[in-house]
């Protein structure tokens, strides 16, 4: 009998963008949109903070939740900026990126067959993560109502099994924020049936034109909510792999189990450098924003001149046009623009229901690039 | 015209890039060309765009004849009821003067000063900077490397390197 791997694993769909990434990798002439990233490097007064802590040996553990002063900054600007509130001693939880919260979360919450709700297209971890926790996770397709979720979709996937729903906005991968008074109605929703939200607010600085409301922040939301959100996109710091969780403290409580037996704790100096971030980093913050809603504008324009129709994305720094009307499936036209154009952008088929007909375009990219990627997109659209 | 937002966007977008076509600023502002040629204009006329200029990063042409840079410290002896002004105004006139400041401190004027040769700063330091009315002191610091001018950093920079498709 041969060694065997779990079928869980096992049936875990491939990530969709692997094709993609092979074709890509070590090829030098492609422009790629198909990055998930800042094009920034890290505010270097940042990063010289993580240096700091190196040099002056801090780089031990810390305690699982993370260093008490990294909470206590986190909780200050939770307040200060989205009028969400969290105690740093219990209600508040480092981790190695969004992602890993993401996952324990999910194993904190869900018992076998328990379903999570996902509003699609969507991130592309949350589907796999559900089903590694046992869950299954119930897709509605938003595509009909502009990418954002109502509380009327949802309301029709609810059962009795429903254990949470994972709001991801400003959204990856179309750039929508979906609007206070959603916010709201789903919470209304989530109370009255009973299940939890799950708010990933990684984008939450990215906003534009428009008001950012944090599900944390809204009335009675405390209890039903667990809120996640990072450093990567808003300090570009992806690299330095710190998150946050922040929950009721009984939630913390348990979810700090599973992270102090599988990561121990976030890094240390990614700690020290976040302080600083939330300290003296909103200046580059706002030097960065802007440069994103330049090129939002700037992307979204020349997209509409093109004749590919989109919902203009009021966050995060992707756009998600419509490619419907070149008759491509959204893998054909991304393989085609590889192969023909040598500019990469990922199909939308492989966020989920309501993806496919759309592709995601990075716009962290350099303005000069992007400029040289959308015009090879239109010649390539002219051809078909 | 001058002091709307879009007037205060299109400053920084072109002090980062002077040469960025009217239509791509207008694009990316969300505002239409006619807008953006026409408070350029504006800006242009009341002189607070003052002059569209280059950075250059001299050490990428080694065989262009390299210019020489030197601070100078200035001690003055200011004149009654005119102050700073007047000396000033005689010293920031020498076209090899490229910046002038007053400042606080141990001396009175900074001047960033521009020559061919180390003689040709010295010779305008001994024969004209000392001998105006009223300087003190100078105090001449020759620029050997620059790092960093005009908020860019000079010299070889370091490409990222980013993964191509990530989710």
């Amino acid at each position: 009998m041969s060694l065997q791997l779990s079928q869980r694993v096992q049936a875990l769909p491939p990530s969709g963008i692997r094709k993609f990434f092979d074709l890509v990798v070590g090829a030098k002439d492609i422009i790629s949109l198909g990055v998930g990233e800042p094009d920034f490097a890290t505010p270097w007064g940042v990063s010289a903070e993580g240096v700091y802590a190196i040099e002056h040996g801090r780089t031990s553990y810390t305690s699982n939740l993370g260093l008490l002063s990294c909470r206590e900054a986190v909780s200050d600007y939770l307040a200060a900026r989205f009028g969400a509130q969290y105690d740093p001693a219990s209600e508040i939880l480092l981790t190695i990126g969004v992602s890993e919260a993401v996952d324990i979360i999910l194993r904190t919450l869900l018992d076998p067959g328990d379903e999570v709700i996902l509003p699609e297209p969507t991130y592309v971890c949350y589907g796999p993560l559900v089903q590694m926790a046992g869950g299954k996770a119930v897709s509605v397709d938003t595509s009909e109502s502009g990418f954002l979720p109502t509380a009327e979709s949802i309301s029709k996937v609810v059962s009795p099994r429903t254990k949470a729903l994972i709001l991801c906005s400003p959204s990856n991968p179309t750039g929508r924020v979906i609007p206070k008074e959603t916010l709201s109605s789903l919470l209304a929703l989530a109370v009255a049936e009973k299940f939890w939200i799950i708010a990933d607010e990684v984008y939450a600085e990215l906003v534009y034109d428009v008001a950012f409301t944090s599900m944390a922040s809204l009335p009675g939301a405390k209890s039903q909510v667990i809120l996640l959100n990072g450093f990567s996109k808003a300090f570009a710091m992806t690299g330095w792999r710190l998150g946050y969780l922040c929950a009721p403290h009984e939630v913390v409580a348990q979810v700090n189990k599973i992270h102090q037996y599988s990561a121990l704790c976030a890094p240390i100096m990614s700690q020290y450098a976040a302080i600083e971030a939330l300290k003296n980093g909103m200046k580059d913050l706002e030097i960065m924003r802007q440069s994103y809603h330049h090129r939002r504008n700037y992307v979204v324009t020349t997209f509409e001149e093109m004749g590919l129709s989109l919902h203009a994305p009021e966050g995060a720094f992707y756009c998600f046009p419509s490619i419907r009307e070149t008759g491509l499936s959204s893998e054909e036209f991304a393989m085609r623009l590889l192969e023909e154009k040598r500019v990469a952008v990922v199909p939308g088929s492989v966020f989920g229901l309501g993806g496919e007909g759309h592709i995601r375009c990075c716009y962290a990219a350099d303005f000069v690039l992007l400029k040289e990627a959308l015009s090879r997109i239109s010649a390539f659209v002219k051809t078909l | 015209m001058i002091s709307t937002p879009v007037a205060q966007d299109i400053l920084k977008l072109l002090s980062k890039n002077a040469r960025l076509p009217v239509a791509e600023v207008a694009k990316m502002l969300g505002v239409s060309a006619t807008v953006v040629e026409a408070t350029m204009a504006a800006l242009e006329k009341e002189e607070v765009i003052v002059r569209y200029t280059t950075v250059i990063n001299e050490q990428k042409m080694p065989h262009m004849k390299r210019k020489i840079w030197a601070l100078i410290e200035v001690g003055v002896r200011p004149e009654r009821d005119r102050g700073f002004d007047d000396i000033a105004r005689r010293i920031a006139q020498y076209p090899n003067v490229v910046a002038h400041y007053l400042i606080s401190g141990a001396y009175d004027f900074l001047l960033i000063v521009e020559g061919d040769s180390l003689e040709e700063i010295s010779s305008f330091v001994s024969d004209k900077l000392a001998s105006t009315d009223n300087v003190r002191s100078t105090s001449t610091h020759f620029i050997m490397k620059k790092y960093k001018e005009k908020g860019i950093l000079i010299g070889e920079q370091v490409a990222t390197e980013r993964l191509a498709i990530m989710p």
